[in-house]
């Protein structure tokens, strides 16, 4: 039988300890290569980083992806659940946008990059890119949780003529909820890593991605791994931030509910 | 106000369920309620869904007063009891039944709730009731908003014969002058009320 996972204080412990083990592998691994450029190890990442904070360009690098990438995230969220809701209402909706969404979801990023760049220009590519990673996720389970809402419950609502602002919030939000809270903790972090991505490929001047292409440039791989750190603590504390927020403002919808 | 249920006829995949159902309320009447009986699957809740606008008659037509066909749909503001529950299980009886109708206050509420209902199970969240509480709330969600029309469907389903003494007793004195319609095994107890009978067809 598998040991049960400890939760609590133990439970943190042991987390720590997992990653101290996988640091110690890194630099374990980065001595032994002993070679700078093709392995820096958590000592010249964290000494890197440590350097790049107490810069200007550092911060600014961080507010100009963040508002992007949180903007398109937003963005194509909000698109995505008012045209789920539009085909769950005239399936005629849905019958149009099915190609769309399967072409947007099997285009690879990379060609969508590609495109934008060419039409929209650098500086706003990420915005672009989150929304359309994140448009594809939040139209199908809003739909999937729309569809999933129970028929009795509306027909109930349909007898008692509720307006429909009621049934959003008291019918149809409880049954979608559960999918937009999966898909929004898998869009944040997609909404991220195409993010950057694109920044990469795009390069607006100012970015993290564009920080992280110029330190492959230079071969400063010290300075790779540090703007990898802090890309992965950005998105990591946003998505933290986001659904602690989503959880609290649902928390208290449904206390407000019961009553 | 006269309701006149003319012709109805309905079939799923070719089996017909109702067939040529006539009937008349007058609201103006005493004899304006209905009791509906028969055999289970005969169509006894393909009628009341009918009434409530939530099927389409294949023909017939619902026509009130002096005209307005409504094939179908009858366009009444109807207060229904499903024959399965249908609240909302995360929010309280008040709630629920305040869902329905803006215009009921939660006070109005609690009260018609307290006459049917202990008082430690107005606040609590549905899914925590029995299954006779529900039921009880189910029934008050329909009498209380305004309504043309009451339609239940097996509303004593789960109710022992003391509580369903008393929720009769709650049904007939505020029911007031809307015609009521009621689907039910349980015939115990009711007041004596006009008999719509539907019979298997003969194929």
């Amino acid at each position: 039988m598998r040991e049960q996972r400890r939760k609590g204080p133990e439970g943190s412990i042991k987390k720590i300890g997992i990653i101290l083990f996988w640091i110690l592998v890194w630099q374990l691994l980065s001595m032994t290569i002993h070679n700078s450029i093709l392995l820096a190890g958590p000592v010249e990442a964290v000494i890197a980083l440590k350097h790049m904070i107490l810069t200007r360009e550092y911060w600014d690098a961080i507010m100009f992806s963040l508002f992007r990438i949180i903007g398109g995230f937003f963005f194509g969220s909000t698109l995505g659940i008012i045209l789920a809701w539009l085909s769950y209402r005239v399936s005629l909706v849905e019958d149009i946008l099915r190609p769309f969404i399967s072409v947007v979801k099997a285009v690879p990023v990379a060609s969508f990059v590609i495109i934008l760049l060419i039409w929209a220009g650098n500086r706003i590519l990420s915005f672009y890119i989150s929304a359309l990673v994140v448009l594809p996720l939040l139209y199908i389970n809003t739909l999937g949780g729309l569809k999933a809402t129970d028929i009795k419950l509306l027909e109930m609502a349909e007898v008692f003529r509720i307006p429909m602002l009621r049934q959003l919030r008291h019918i149809y939000l409880p049954s979608v909820y559960p999918y937009l809270h999966s898909a929004f903790q898998t869009a944040l972090g997609m909404a991220w890593k195409s993010g950057v991505a694109a920044e990469v490929i795009g390069q607006p001047l100012g970015s993290m991605g564009n920080g992280l292409y110029q330190s492959k440039i230079y071969l400063e791989t010290a300075d790779l791994f540090a703007w990898t750190i802090t890309i992965v603590v950005v998105s990591f504390l946003v998505e933290k931030l986001f659904l602690k927020i989503a959880g609290y403002s649902i928390g208290r919808m449904k206390r407000s509910l019961i009553l | 106000m006269k309701i006149y249920f003319k012709d109805i006829t309905k079939s799923y995949d070719g089996t017909p369920v109702l067939d040529h159902v006539n009937f008349s309320i007058d609201t103006g009447s005493d004899a304006r309620d209905i009791l509906l009986r028969g055999p289970s699957g005969i169509g006894k809740t393909t009628l009341l869904r009918i009434i409530a606008g939530l099927e389409k008659a294949d023909s017939g037509s619902v026509e009130i007063s002096m005209g307005e066909a409504a094939h179908g749909g009858s366009g009444l503001k109807v207060g229904m009891v499903f024959q399965e529950n249908r609240l909302l299980e995360h929010m309280s009886s008040v709630a629920n039944v305040s869902l329905v109708d803006t215009s009921v206050s939660e006070q109005r509420a609690r009260k018609a709730l307290g006459e049917i209902l202990p008082p430690e199970a107005l606040d609590k969240p549905v899914s925590e009731l029995s299954g006779g509480m529900k039921r009880r709330v189910a029934i008050v969600r329909a009498m209380l908003p305004f309504s043309d029309i009451l339609v239940m469907d097996e509303p004593f389903t789960g109710l022992d014969a003391e509580t369903r003494e008393r929720v009769i007793d709650y049904i007939m004195r505020n029911k007031g002058r809307r015609p009521l319609i009621i689907a039910s095994h349980e015939v115990e107890g009711l007041p004596k009320m006009r008999e719509l009978v539907l019979e298997q067809k003969q194929l």
